[in-house]
């Protein structure tokens, strides 16, 4: 949204120059059927150039209409039915000024016109079947670059009516955590513990986080089998992932301290682990991961540590007659314990015995 | 828009509006769900169960109206299937998931895997669809193919074949470059998921309908013209060619760079094409009418959702030359119908509930249930491809003179050009001129005869005037017809997906002892019909094997000309089997 600014500004730079010299807009197509542009403004008489680029996943066109006209003309681009793409979906009729016709995706096409002398807000418009509704802006025929206040323009979509405050806001505040305050992210308040699938970044696409009471999480990754890291403060901020397409990652809402080694933690002694993802069990709402190891049976379940320092895994291992070597490589700040076994530098060692159920407590110093 | 208006004020004055042959109704949603809906299914004891964008799983009870969380946290889920009142299986980004309530406190606490043997490049256009079931107890899920206009992530799961993704020429396509992206998956009772289908883009939607033919629809693209509803069928190819490079044994590096022609003979075309604009834009799941009339008059018949107009698109299919094909025509317009028809179900009484969703594209939100109220309508029951032209058969006897008169039908014919450009114009557009119109005596059927017919086309029927002598109008004005063959065709012979090698080999062994050679050659006529001809005349199904099975028992004629054949009946039933399998396999 920043980038939109700018083009703003920049535009406005481009109305200083001379009359024959056309402002150019370059349009692209943002997620959620919408111009990138969603409004401008042009001296009447100037010439205006629209470099039309569809970044879209679908088709579109480009209409330009005058005041006051953008329903009627999507009603009329409607009742083509049948005509509608031997017409690229453009009814008509004298409200229609300028045209595109449909641009495919990755194509890119070009509007050129001269604003009208009249001055007005001339709505510009995809008439798509369906797009009129949503996707459409508002092109300012007027002498001064003067615009409403964008948070009251009714010519731009609903949705598209942020002003520069709100939109800082939500890219760095994350108070209310997904996004646009207070719309409820649920029919009910989550209390922890609790889960969601994700995209996040630092673990596989088939990704588990989970948020635990004492402002605890961690990233528990069903692609490795593995804790991948934990972290202390907010949970998620999932608000670009629920989004539209979906095409965001969840964001990490405080300070990861704890980053699961890279080589897998759990090995049976001397075999190279081969570990197969089963799926969780709720126990009392807090997962209990089910996994295989070579074979053997791990559940595993993370709980805040006491005092809310860190964080315990607790761990059942049953179908195995080997010892159980456990990599817990030292990070900074970290502390290990366990319930049983015996370290040997960064690894615990557990007897077959042992590693039918023990835990690993990882305290924040 | 006024002239519509004035229309429509027309229509009600002679044909008030309650007389609607089906009422639209709105589900109240819990306050605070964003009610971008996933899946709806119902559960055995009559409740509905549904699933949304952010997590949620809730089942709502009709009778009571009021919802509850059954399971949180589920990632994207698209599809579901329900095992009994405690357990579902749903379809979520990274797997198949079973969630069960073990406790019977109605929440889920088991979220176990079922499969996620398939690949993730953490590409938002992966998403996943199904599991539907059929008569054998395999579930079906559907893979999309992962969009060019997002990445790929720095971890995937699964291997990564580079080949998978884009052409040399620069020009981005949908891609597949982890496992089975662009592929419908088959999960045997056993848990072994088998790679079942290729070619698909964007397969939001699969369901069966009463024959157990499985179909999915496709979305408007790359390589894809017009959306499609497809036949799927074991080991063929639909059309994207992304998803070519996790064909076992595929040798010929990028898909991308095959000449399209070569692509084009590799492919099974479409059943049905929804034409862009004019039909539907982005179909979603084809739902079968099971409800032997609770709903309407169109039991049997496939609906299916859209998610860019108020509509449901109903599809009539037949079989021509071998291969399925028929029309589809608009569904309950401007009946309070909202947008995003996502998925669709139908509740122990007869009602339709159609989950909404936009999911970043168009749609509007939430679910709406449609009741047939009883009042048959006026509406082309079935469309069906005949030598001369189309038959239509309506629902109601017509009035005689307006379907009589030619004036009141126009036809167009088009196709559409298949090329890794985004869509397709309509191609070929022409208006067909009609020759004469016959009716029934019982009012109901309509032969329409063309000056000319050509199979690979789409024909467009308008029709204008249409009514029952009590003045009641025609529902739906608009009916497109997908014209793969002509009658007398026979359909492409295409490698058929075999039985059990077994079953094959024991079925030719026992073929060659018996008596069957007397009359029956593999390649050639004799008395009878040679193995191949009865191969292409009857599809590689269970349903088939089990007739020819009872056929060579019980012998009979008719089918292939007056010279009976002998009965069988000293021949095991499951030897039969075997010997049906082996020829429908050739």
């Amino acid at each position: 949204m920043k980038k939109l600014l700018l083009l703003f500004s920049i535009f406005s730079a481009c109305i200083c120059r001379a009359q024959d010299t056309p402002l150019v807009i370059h349009m692209k197509v943002l997620q959620g059927l919408q111009f990138d542009v969603v409004r401008f403004q042009v001296k009447p008489g100037a010439k205006v150039k629209i470099i039309f680029s569809n970044t879209d996943d679908m088709n579109h066109n480009l209409l330009i209409v005058k005041p006051g006209t953008r329903e009627a003309v999507v009603n009329l681009a409607q009742e083509l039915g049948a005509q509608g793409p031997s017409v690229d979906y453009i009814p008509a009729s004298a409200n229609v000024l300028w045209s595109l016709p449909v641009v495919e995706p990755e194509q890119e096409k070009t509007l050129e016109f001269t604003a009208p002398l009249q001055e007005g807000i001339y709505p510009y418009v995809c008439t798509y079947p369906g797009h009129g509704l949503i996707m459409y802006g508002a092109m300012y025929v007027k002498q001064d670059a003067h615009l409403p206040d964008i948070t009251d323009d009714g010519n731009i979509p609903p949705g598209r009516r942020q002003s520069d405050v709100s939109l800082e806001e939500d890219e760095t505040h994350h108070a209310s955590h997904h996004g646009h305050g207070t719309r409820a992210l649920h029919p009910y308040t989550p209390v922890p513990p609790y889960h969601y699938r994700v995209f996040i970044a630092g673990a596989s696409p088939a990704a588990i986080a989970v948020s635990l009471p004492d402002s605890l999480s961690y990233c528990w990754d069903a692609g490795e089998c593995k804790l991948r890291f934990a972290w202390k403060g907010g949970f998620l901020d999932n608000s670009d992932l629920w989004k539209g397409k979906g095409d965001a990652l969840a964001k990490v809402q405080g300070a990861v301290f704890f980053n699961g080694a890279s080589a897998y933690p759990f090995t049976f002694k001397g075999v190279a682990p081969v570990a197969s993802y089963k799926g969780y069990r709720l126990v009392a709402r807090y997962p209990e991961f089910h996994y295989t190891v070579n074979g053997a049976h791990v559940y595993e379940l993370i709980k805040p540590a006491a005092g809310g320092n860190g964080i315990v895994r607790h761990f059942r291992v049953t179908g195995h007659t080997k010892d159980v070597v456990f990599y817990a490589p030292p990070q900074e700040g970290l502390r290990y314990e366990s319930s049983a076994g015996k370290w040997e530098e960064d690894k615990l060692l557990l007897t077959a015995l042992q590693a039918r159920e023990f835990s690993i407590t990882i305290t924040v110093l | 828009m006024k002239h519509g208006l004035l229309l429509l004020g027309w229509l009600f004055a002679a044909w008030p509006a309650s007389a609607q042959s089906y009422a639209v109704e709105t589900i109240p949603m819990p306050e605070g769900l964003t009610a971008e809906t996933g899946a709806i299914e119902f559960m055995p004891d009559g409740r509905l169960i549904a699933c949304f964008t952010r997590g949620e799983v809730m089942i709502y009870a009709p009778r009571t109206k009021k919802w509850q969380l059954f399971a949180e946290g589920l990632h994207d889920p698209l599809g579901m299937l329900v095992i009994s009142n405690r357990e579902v299986l749903v379809m979520q980004r990274p797997e198949l998931t079973r969630l069960k309530d073990t406790d019977d406190d109605g929440m889920a606490d088991v979220y176990e895997k079922v499969t996620d043997g398939f690949g993730l490049s953490g590409n938002y256009h992966e998403f996943n669809y199904g599991p539907v079931k059929d008569k054998q107890g395999n579930l079906y899920i559907a893979l999309n193919a992962s969009s060019p206009n997002g990445a790929m992530r720095p971890e995937v799961r699964g291997v990564i074949k580079k080949e998978g993704r884009d052409s040399t020429d620069g020009r981005k396509q949908m891609f597949a470059a982890v496992p089975y992206r662009g592929w419908i998956m088959k999960l045997t009772p056993a848990g072994k998921l088998v790679p079942y289908a290729m070619g698909f883009r964007s397969p939001n939607g699969i369901g069966f309908d009463l024959a157990g033919n499985l179909f999915a629809t496709d979305n408007q693209g790359d390589w894809i013209g017009t959306s499609p509803l497809l036949h799927v069928q074991e080991g063929r190819f639909y059309g994207h060619p992304a998803s070519l490079v996790w064909k076992k044994g595929w040798t010929k590096g990028s898909p991308f760079v095959l000449p399209p022609a070569t692509l084009d003979s590799m492919r099974t075309k479409p059943v049905v094409l929804f034409p862009h604009g004019i039909m539907a834009n982005s179909p979603t799941q084809p739902l079968c009418d099971i409800t032997r009339g609770k709903f309407g008059p169109f039991a049997g018949q496939l609906l299916i959702g859209e998610m860019n107009q108020a509509r449901i698109v109903r599809v009539m299919l037949e079989e021509v030359g071998g291969a399925l094909q028929g029309a589809c025509i608009p569904f309950l317009d401007g009946q309070g119908l909202r947008k995003g028809n996502n998925r669709l179900a139908f509740a122990p009484d007869g009602s339709l509930y159609v989950g909404q969703n936009s999911h970043g594209w168009l749609g509007d939100e939430g679910i709406q249930r449609i009741v047939y109220t009883g009042k048959p309508p006026l509406d082309i029951y079935k469309m069906q491809i005949t030598p001369k032209g189309f038959d239509l058969v309506f629902t109601q006897p017509v009035d005689v003179a307006s379907a009589r008169n030619p004036a009141s039908y126009s036809m167009r014919q088009y196709n559409y050009n298949y090329h890794k450009k985004y869509g397709s114009h309509q191609m070929n557009l022409d208006s067909v001129a009609i020759r004469q119109v016959l009716v029934s005596p019982d009012h109901k059927r309509v032969s329409i005869v063309l000056q000319q017919m050509k199979a690979g086309y789409v024909y467009e029927l308008k029709l204008k005037n249409i009514q029952t002598t009590a003045g009641q109008p025609l529902q739906n004005n608009l009916i497109c017809y997908t014209a793969n063959r002509l009658p007398g065709e026979t359909a492409p012979v295409l490698k058929r997906p075999a039985f059990a090698k077994k079953d094959i080999e024991e079925g030719k062994l026992l073929i060659t002892k018996s008596d069957c050679r007397t009359c029956h050659r593999p390649n050639e006529k004799l008395v009878g019909p040679s193995y191949a001809d009865i191969a292409r005349k009857y599809q590689p199904t269970e349903a088939n094997v089990n007739q020819i099975a009872q056929k060579i028992i019980k012998g009979g004629s008719g089918v292939w000309g007056q010279i009976p054949m002998a009965p069988h009946a000293n021949i095991p039933l499951a030897d039969t089997r075997k010997i049906a399998r082996y020829i429908l396999s050739l």
